[in-house]
């Protein structure tokens, strides 16, 4: 079966090593990277809703390329169709990826009115903690002097 | 395989396929990069997810807050921001070399001002270490193999697996019934009530009932793989929990975790990566903060 698919792919003039597909990203930001390894330097961020052409993934990362050239998280994207507009409604079918994207489902107005009922939720301490990010270049430069980059590490 | 061809250039022919391998009509060949229109996106959706594999990133994140604040309002957090920025350090490093970098909007970690020996992972990657679990920790590396530990469990959405299929459905069936983003009184009353459910019911397994030991077991092994991948020694989480097991009182984890020996026995032989290096830096680091 691989033979007759890796066929029918080459008659189609696609390289069997290499499909294409449209991911869309599904989370706030990730980073593209420069080669496909988590601690590579970023060639730039992707955002939430943003839609790239890709190939793979392979070994966990999908190949961009566009205005941003790089490697981005296989976990960070969906290769699914993402209905939009009168598209969404015709199929009669909601997604994950589509519930994400609209900001709809489980959301900020819910999570008020959770707030509202359950007054000892403490979610200005949620607050607090989210606002401890600490960036990527920082998170690189406490790996370096941690002794945790590789050789040629972040290069 | 005479059969299985036809079949294939049906499937092939179909226009999900096509479109899956760029030969649609909308390739968008020349448009790399797009942007999709957050207003259209879910206007008059309609349709049902049918189960907690299908909560999506941002559903995740809310439920993953909620959870956080009802483990906040059981536990003060550590104002120790040396303390705590350290820790988050450590934390973004090994999540950034797990099967999952980046969470809807990011990892993050709360020291909590308990002597108490304990640690949780809400939905969304919310992360949560008392002081007594901080201080029985000897190295950095011992430190990442802990958080990477929870950090496996929101990998694999061990909390999410524990909510109610049925608390689910309500919330599911009014996806879509208005085209606009916000919701009516009355359906943020349904979507409330589901929502405090699975709040509920994440929040029962976390701080009272526990994971089942399968769950602890595969946290612990794709733990030591992560901190492995940050270039941590693996054997850390070994040595720390067998630490744990020697501390073993009954309360906080001790009631919600398998043993620390039977743990350790589970986890096996693990070797460091060969770029593992153990500089003085390190130590030097995690004495300042949390020593």
């Amino acid at each position: 079966m691989k033979k007759t698919i890796a066929v029918l792919l080459a008659a189609a003039g696609l390289p069997a090593a290499a499909l294409a597909a449209t991911v869309t990203v599904l989370v706030t930001e990730t980073a593209v990277r420069k080669k496909p390894q988590f601690f590579a330097p970023s060639a730039g961020t992707a955002r939430l809703g943003q839609t790239f052409e890709a190939e793979g993934p392979d070994g966990g990362w999908y190949k961009v390329d566009g205005r941003l050239d790089g490697y981005i998280h296989a976990s960070a994207v969906t290769a699914k169709k993402v209905k939009v507009g009168s598209d969404a409604v015709a199929g009669g079918g909601a997604t994950a990826e589509e519930v994400t994207l609209a900001g709809k489902g489980f959301n900020a107005q819910v999570e008020k009115a959770y707030g509202a009922k359950n007054g000892s939720a403490d979610f200005s301490a949620v607050n607090a903690m989210e606002r401890r990010e600490v960036s990527e270049s920082a998170v690189l430069e406490f790996m370096r002097a941690g002794g945790l980059l590789p050789e040629g590490g972040a290069r | 395989m005479k059969r299985s061809l036809p079949l294939l250039l049906v499937l092939l022919a179909g226009c999900a396929g096509l479109e899956k391998y760029g030969l649609g009509a909308d390739s968008a060949v020349g448009q790399r990069l797009q942007k999709v229109d957050f207003d259209k996106v879910g206007k008059g959706v309609t349709a049902l997810r049918k189960g907690v594999e299908e909560i999506s990133e941002s559903e995740e994140y809310y439920i993953g807050r909620a959870v956080s604040a009802q483990i906040l309002a059981r536990y003060k957090p550590w104002r120790n921001e040396g303390a705590n920025l350290y820790a988050q350090k450590v934390l973004q490093t090994v999540a950034m070399a797990s099967d999952r970098p980046d969470t809807y909007k990011g990892w993050h970690v709360q020291l909590l001002d308990s002597d108490e020996v304990n640690a949780f992972a809400a939905p969304g990657g919310f992360v949560f270490l008392t002081r007594g679990m901080v201080k029985r920790a000897k190295t950095e590396d011992e430190l990442a193999g802990v958080l990477a530990h929870e950090v496996a469990h929101v990998v694999k959405k061990h909390g999410l697996k524990t909510i109610q299929t049925a608390r689910l459905t309500s919330a599911f069936t009014l996806l879509g019934s208005e085209a606009a983003k916000s919701y009516t009184p009355q359906q943020v009353q349904q979507l409330t009530s589901a929502f405090e459910g699975a709040v509920e019911d994440v929040v029962n397994k976390l701080v009272v009932n526990g994971y089942s030991r399968d769950k602890e077991y595969e946290s612990d092994r794709l733990g030591a793989a992560y901190a492995k991948a940050a270039n941590y020694d693996p054997n850390a989480l070994k040595a720390f929990l067998a630490r744990l097991g020697a501390d073993d009182k009954g309360g906080g984890m001790f009631k919600t975790h398998p043993s620390s020996a039977k743990r350790v026995d589970e986890l096996g032989a693990l070797s460091a990566s060969a770029s593992h290096k153990k500089p003085a830096a390190r130590q030097g680091r995690f004495n300042a903060a949390l020593r």
